[in-house]
């Protein structure tokens, strides 16, 4: 199939990538969509036909350190959109969509019927039961690309991850510390962590955290972060986790996992995780609450969801129980441990884009943790 | 079923006026849909006669009564209903439940209240209750402070500092609002707005700021969800409902959005709603200051836009809320499959565009402000801003040059033209593209309108291709023909820009098809495809190149379609009543088992709905969009395509011939027979060769005939254009002078077809008949009488049936007269007629007026009188005359009923205009009762149209001798109501004159002053009266400012007023005598 060649057919200067296929329908929050490590590797369509209106933001507002990225640079392979702005309107706007993606090497395709290809895209990838590879190419470029790049197929994370441990203050020298394992981290994550008052350990995807833990008992909570990837292929990182969840039993030590790490966290205990149909793309997925196998109450959530795979229920080992559930297509949105504060969601309880009314969420871990003591059971 | 042996009471919104409009049509109907699914039985109030939602087949029983407290305790000890909902019937029904409320009757009768606490709705609707609790949660509120008097007011704004905005509380549509700039300017204000609210708020201006609102629904469970921000193109400073508005929003980033969406959540969260809330925002342009405007916690225009705009069917789902459900546990109908809780995700835009009728109104101010004054509005739909725009601006303009229709501002100079920028008025949008013309910055207009400079650059694309296009003239290619259509250009006005006469819309048509540049039709599904989606709502764009798979949409048992065009936008003259017709006709094509395909523009409609047809292009209603939608329709599975163009009112009628010409089969009446009825000229000679008789007429062609005319039958004359609705330019010219600019306004307003020019007879009755025609015979109809003389508008005329105030032989010739009309101009389908009638003793003369080959206004009216329902049978008629009786004649009320309809107006919301009734039409809404005698008729209808019965004292100013003596009847009830205690004021000499007809104790009201007695000025500035009847003398225009004045002061001190002889005397006798004794008895 060809696309591209409608009348609003504008495009980067770079015009030529390569990557999975992946769509998005949050009709704002572009910047950080493109910044969120989570894509890395991927091609992302915008649903919402015009992307660009109010620009770029700078980098730090007062006050405001980054808000709009979510990482240090453009994570997505490229950008697929119906209309990209060439001008921007928005008082904290720096620059445009286009420069900004230019200064940055990553390419943009406008002038194409996104809704079109992402139907396409949508009953393929369903069809085939596999990703969508993209490539998108510059006709007139003599040597065009032939490489269909997945990173399904990728040990993704170290180009996510950060490289060695970082650690960050928390202005009260008392405050608890809360380790934080990056497998292609939101900032909002870590923005939302400070702003709950928590000094934070930054560490690389595949560290042992067991060994870690012992020569770092001040640390009193444990956060597996969103990435990009098949989860089933991060060996190492669950390996990890699996050893520490054995290890920590005795603990009563709070572990909160958001999407990958909901994945990681899942896995790490054994359960099953598969590629799903469809996927969740967007800022408007209903979740709702479970207790043993039950609906909850009568209350739902909105969440800001990206992710192509899903934790299987029928797989779940005995302990852990289904926590929360998509309303629409019942999939696994959050698993719990039925005696520890182990606990992961499929959802961005951070947002950025997207609703924010998961952040309790985020409120309750930073509650285990700071209850959190040495010795386990009080 | 689980609302099985619950009986549920509606509160509806009554007939519509400017502020409240055919959107509590959509609403209310789709609360009854959703209720009725659930097993309730609903019972509705609601004296709309024209609505859909008062038609059979809705609610289990309606009651067409004026929505207040009274009545609707008349329904609760009658009815004993288990429920009572009140939020999907605007401010009226608000109003209603809140007093409902406070005077106990709701414990009274041990009714619950299903949907938003009344103490919430008390809070939200005063607005210093409402800033308290704002800044109790943490929401900022603007500086403000409330007042009770001017002086009072006067102080605060000194306070907050100029310049300040005033609000009335406790009313609609922001009536009696304005922006002061000093003490002088507030003191106006204040006084006008103090006038019918007890108090007024003060607070600071945000002049400049965007304005945003969020759709909020929230259940009993606390599940909240916002369902679809807007954004007004105009910046904050006019009302909401004056705005172009687009959603979703453009201009703010994620950080913008989500702070918006979170406090508005914590909003209605804090405040408990339960159901719809529309939440009102200010935002700064310069950062993320923001304040909360106000909060509707109820179903609203916005609502109903954004229901239409996301597809998300808000008023159905709110019903199943305020039930009791939780949306965890509803289905979005949309899909099927997913959750009603979740937010829909739109893969276009939309804009909405009002229409004002602001020229309707003699002497009405352009101005815009914070109180409403549009009458309607479109929406639509795009994959660009330019698109949707030049859309929405063809669509709400009549014309086919839209955006780039207007050349009001070409010969302003530069000063002139930024003052017109500076201005919000109705026209400003067209100022902007023609400072885009002029090659002004972006930077300069957004200074001077403080619109978004990201929105005024979309705009300046449209302006550079049409300055592109120019320069092409013959030589346009195809890849610039292509762009213009993705930047929303139609056809005709690709042929217009290229300035050359070579081109026209056709060639333009004939050269995009062949170059294969067509626009694609795509799907309204709520979650821009995350999901597949059978819904039947689609758009058309260029901004995309595939079309939508339709393969999934249930297969209609016929292969035939039919198109039905809706009536597009709301207006004078077109309203609710049309839709009425277009709904009707896709459920009969329903039962039929034909497939229907509604064409509409107008998100207030029931025809929009997602399941009232087949499918739904939510579209332009013109000649190039219907046929690409043709093209779009013509498959392997559709055969046959026709379309109705009967039912929507004039617009889609006058599609009606281009669209035949263009191949497209008309479904009923030719285009030979509408050219004949439309065309003046051809239908007075029609009518000259069948010996019918008509008043004196002439085609107006050159000044001699006009001259010769004028000689042969004085004046007045009535000037009238050809396919016009609603008098649109008709006039009664009383002299030369005036004669001669009415003739000029005709001619603009239908250029290519003749004026006729009439003698205009007063004093006659006018009579009009309903009815259904199959090839050239009518086999059903309706006849109907007006209560005014002829020469008041029908659309604004009081109504009867039967028509008691003509004889048997006059109401035998004028059916006899139909159906020589029907027969000789070949109707087939829907049409009306209009007719003078005089009777001296036995003998009648009967003049004809019009011939409509359309639905009428009153279709509505006459079939919810007789019990039959007009537009369905006209369209069974047309589309399955096989399968039917086609004998038949007129259809009367059951024995004992007896139908009044009155006209609602909104001169309150005009400032400016004169209140008088004449030849062009100004009402905006109408009403219609059922009663066991005329007078129980009308007194409801009267009352329900907002003219109340005095309590107080009455203002009379009776005009003429003759006029005069007309109220001789009716002196009675004066003199019963004095004895009660009214008070009875007359100016000078109709004091005289009711004196001498033995009234005595009428106070004289002078004139001016200085002449003794006190004026009719303080009579009315004291309220002393709570009714004023000002009858003038005739129409000349010096005659009307004298009066003008005492009318204008009534409507600003919200007194009813009555201003022509026939509806006060019945408005008097309703109240007669006898009915006054049984009332003490």
């Amino acid at each position: 199939m060809r696309w591209g060649e409608g009348t609003w057919a504008n495009r980067t200067s770079i015009s030529s990538f390569s990557g999975e296929l992946v769509f998005t329908t949050g009709m704002v929050g572009y910047t950080e969509t493109l910044t969120d490590p989570s894509y890395a590797g991927q091609i992302i369509i915008f649903s919402y036909p015009l992307i660009g209106n109010y620009g770029v933001p700078v980098a730090s507002r007062e006050g405001f350190p980054n808000v709009g990225f979510e990482s240090r640079k453009i994570q997505a392979a490229g950008a697929i959109v119906g209309w990209a702005s060439p001008d921007h309107s928005h008082w904290s706007a720096q620059t445009g969509l286009m420069e900004w993606m230019d200064a940055q090497g990553v390419g943009l395709l406008g002038g194409v019927d996104t809704r079109a290809l992402i139907q396409w895209m949508r009953e393929r990838r369903r069809r085939e039961r596999a990703s969508v590879l993209g490539l998108v190419q510059n006709a007139d470029l003599e040597k065009p690309l032939t490489h269909f790049r997945d990173p399904g197929e990728e040990i993704i994370w170290p180009q996510v991850s950060v490289q060695q441990a970082q650690y960050l203050a928390a202005s009260d020298p008392h405050a608890p510390t809360v380790a934080l394992i990056d497998c292609g981290v939101k900032w909002n994550i870590i923005r939302q962590l400070q702003a709950r008052g928590v000094a934070l350990w930054i560490l690389p995807w595949d560290t042992d955290f067991a060994e870690w833990f012992k020569v770092h008992p001040e640390v009193q909570g444990l956060l597996l972060s969103n990435g990009p990837g098949d989860p089933e292929r991060a060996g190492p990182l669950i390996r990890n986790i699996r050893g520490f969840l054995r290890e920590g039993r005795a603990l009563q030590f709070p572990i909160l996992g958001i999407c990958l790490g909901h994945q990681i966290l899942s896995l790490a205990a054994g359960a099953r995780t598969e590629r799903m149909d469809y996927g969740h793309r967007s800022h408007n997925q209903p979740v709702f609450q479970v207790d043993h196998g039950q609906i909850a109450s009568t209350r739902g959530w909105l969440t800001s969801q990206n992710h192509g795979y899903g934790v299987l229920e029928s797989s779940l080992e005995s302990g852990w129980s289904v926590w929360f559930k998509n309303a629409n297509d019942h999939s696994v949105e959050g698993v719990r441990h039925d005696e520890q504060p182990w606990r992961s969601v499929q959802f961005h309880p951070e947002a950025a884009g997207g609703p924010r009314d998961t952040a309790w969420i985020l409120e309750e871990f930073i509650r285990d943790v700071k209850g959190f003591t040495r010795g386990g059971r009080p | 079923m689980r609302l099985r042996g619950k009986k549920v009471l509606l509160l509806g919104s009554g007939g519509l006026t400017i502020g409240q409009a055919g959107e509590f049509d959509y609403s209310g109907a789709q609360a009854i849909k959703a209720l009725k699914e659930m097993g309730a039985e609903v019972i509705l109030i609601n004296p709309n006669i024209a609505a859909v939602q008062t038609d059979p087949g809705f609610a289990d029983q309606v009651y067409f009564w004026p929505v207040t407290p009274e009545f609707v305790e008349r329904i609760l000890i009658e009815k004993k209903p288990d429920a009572i909902v009140g939020g999907f019937g605007g401010q009226t029904a608000l109003n209603c439940l809140i007093q409902l409320e406070e005077q106990g009757i709701l414990a009274r009768h041990g009714v619950e209240n299903w949907g938003t606490p009344v103490a919430t709705l008390q809070l939200t609707e005063d607005r210093e209750l409402f800033a308290s609790k704002m800044r109790e949660i943490g929401v900022p509120v603007p500086p403000s402070g409330s007042a009770q008097t001017v002086d009072g007011a006067l102080t605060i704004a000194g306070r907050i500092g100029y310049p300040v905005i005033a609000r009335a509380a406790y009313a609609l549509g922001g009536l009696g609002s304005g922006f002061a700039h000093g003490p002088e300017q507030l003191t106006a204000i204040v006084t006008q707005a103090l006038a019918f609210s007890p108090q007024v708020l003060i607070e600071k201006s945000l002049r400049g700021w965007k304005e945003l609102e969020y759709e909020v629904m929230r259940d009993a469970f606390g599940n909240a969800i916002t369902i679809c921000n807007m954004e007004n193109f105009d910046p904050l400073g006019i009302h909401t409902g004056d705005s172009i508005v687009v959603a979703p929003s453009q201009t703010l980033s994620d950080e913008e959005y989500q702070q918006l969406r979170d406090a508005s959540l914590r909003i209605v969260n804090s405040l408990g709603v339960i159901g719809e809330c529309n939440v009102q925002w200010a935002h700064s342009p310069d950062g993320l200051e923001m304040y909360v405007i106000e909060v509707n916690a109820r179903l609203s225009r916005s609502s109903a836009l954004a229901s239409k705009a996301t597809g998300y069917p808000i008023a159905f789902i709110a019903a199943q809320v305020v039930s009791g459900l939780s949306l965890l546990e509803i289905r979005n109908p949309m899909t099927g499959t997913t959750c009603a809780l979740f937010e829909p995700a739109m893969d276009y835009l939309v804009m909405k565009i009002p229409r004002w009728d602001l020229t309707k109104f003699v002497g009405a101010h352009r101005g815009l402000g914070s109180a409403m004054k549009s009458v309607g509005e479109v929406m639509a739909i795009g994959r660009s801003l330019p698109e949707a725009l030049q859309k929405g601006m063809r669509m709400v303009t009549e014309n086919a040059w839209g955006l780039l229709g207007s050349n009001a501002f070409a010969e302003y100079d530069e000063q002139r033209l930024e003052a017109a920028l500076e201005e919000p008025t109705d026209q400003r949008i067209f100022a902007v593209i023609e400072a885009l013309r002029r090659g002004w910055e972006v930077s300069r207009i957004h200074s001077l309108t403080r619109i978004d400079s990201w929105f005024l650059a979309r705009i300046q694309e449209i302006s550079e291709m049409e300055a592109l296009l120019r320069k092409k003239g013959l030589n346009l290619d195809a890849d610039t023909l292509r762009r213009a259509k993705c930047l929303g250009f139609s056809d005709a006005q690709i042929a217009a820009s290229l300035s050359s006469d070579r081109w026209d819309e056709h060639k333009v048509r004939a050269m995009r098809l062949k170059s294969g540049i067509r626009p694609v039709a795509k799907r309204i599904d709520t979650t821009a495809a995350e999901y597949a989606s059978p819904s039947n709502y689609f758009y058309l764009t260029y901004g995309a190149d595939h079309p939508e798979e339709m393969g999934d949409e249930k297969p209609a048992k016929h292969n035939a379609t039919v198109l039905v065009l809706g009536g597009g936008t709301y207006r004078i003259g077109t309203s609710v009543e049309f839709d009425w017709c277009a709904v009707s006709a896709a459920r009969e094509l329903r039962d039929l088992g034909i497939r229907s395909v509604i064409i509409n523009c107008n998100p207030e409609t029931v025809s929009t709905d997602f399941n009232t047809s087949d499918r739904l292009y939510f579209e332009e209603l013109s000649l190039e969009r219907i046929l690409d939608i043709r093209d779009e329709e013509m498959g392997p599975d559709v055969s046959e395509i026709s379309v109705m163009t009967a039912m929507g009112g004039q617009q889609p009628n006058r599609l009606a011939l281009p669209l035949e010409r263009a191949g497209l089969q008309l479904l009923g009446h030719s285009g030979r027979t509408i050219e004949m009825a439309e065309n003046r000229s051809l239908f007075a000679q029609a009518l000259d060769e069948m010996g019918v008789a008509q008043p004196l007429w002439t085609e107006a062609r050159s000044e001699s005939e006009i001259s010769q005319f004028v000689e042969k039958c004085g004046f007045p004359l009535l000037v009238r254009p050809s396919f016009v609705l609603s008098g649109a330019a008709m006039n009664v010219a009383f002299d030369a002078e005036a004669l001669a600019h009415y003739l000029r306004a005709a001619r603009a307003a239908s250029p290519d077809h003749p004026v006729v020019l009439s003698r205009f007879h007063r004093g006659m009755r006018e009579v009009e008949v309903d009815a259904v025609c199959s090839q050239g015979k009518i086999i059903a109809c309706v006849v109907s009488e007006h209560i005014e003389n002829a020469g008041v508008h029908s659309g604004d005329a009081t109504v009867r049936i039967p028509p008691s105030g003509i004889g048997t032989g006059a109401r035998a010739r004028v059916l006899e007269v139909s159906r020589q009309i029907a027969q000789k101009i070949g109707l087939n389908g829907p049409a009306n007629f209009q007719f003078l009638v005089s009777e001296q003793g036995k003998s009648a003369q009967v003049l004809v007026i019009e011939c409509n080959a359309r639905a009428a206004r009153s279709f509505p009216f006459s079939s919810k009188t007789v019990g039959q329902n007009l537009a369905r049978l006209a369209t069974r008629v047309v589309a399955a005359p096989e399968s039917m009786s086609l004998q038949g004649g007129e259809l009367r009320a059951p024995d004992g009923r007896f139908a009044v309809k009155a006209a609602m107006f909104s001169f309150a919301r005009l400032p400016g205009a004169d209140p008088v009734l004449g030849v062009e039409m100004a009402s905006t809404g109408e009403v219609g009762c059922f009663g066991r005698d005329e007078a129980e008729a009308l007194r409801l209808a009267f009352e329900a149209s907002g003219l109340k019965r005095p309590r107080k004292g009455i203002l009379i100013s009776a005009g003429r001798e003759e006029q005069k003596m007309a109220f001789l009847p009716v002196l009675g009830v004066l003199r019963s109501w004095k004895e009660q205690g009214m008070k009875i004021y007359a100016t000078p000499g109709t004091a005289q004159f009711l004196l001498t007809q033995g009234l005595s104790d009428v106070e004289t009201a002078a004139w001016e002053e200085g002449q003794g007695a006190q004026t009719w000025r303080e009579v009315l500035r004291k309220k002393q009266v709570d009714l004023v009847i000002n009858i003038p003398k005739n129409f000349r225009r010096k005659e009307l400012s004298l009066g003008r004045e005492i009318r204008r002061t009534a409507i600003a001190q919200g007194q009813t007023l009555i201003t022509n002889e026939e509806k006060a005397v019945a408005f008097l006798g309703a109240w007669g005598a006898d009915f006054l004794t049984k009332m003490k008895e």
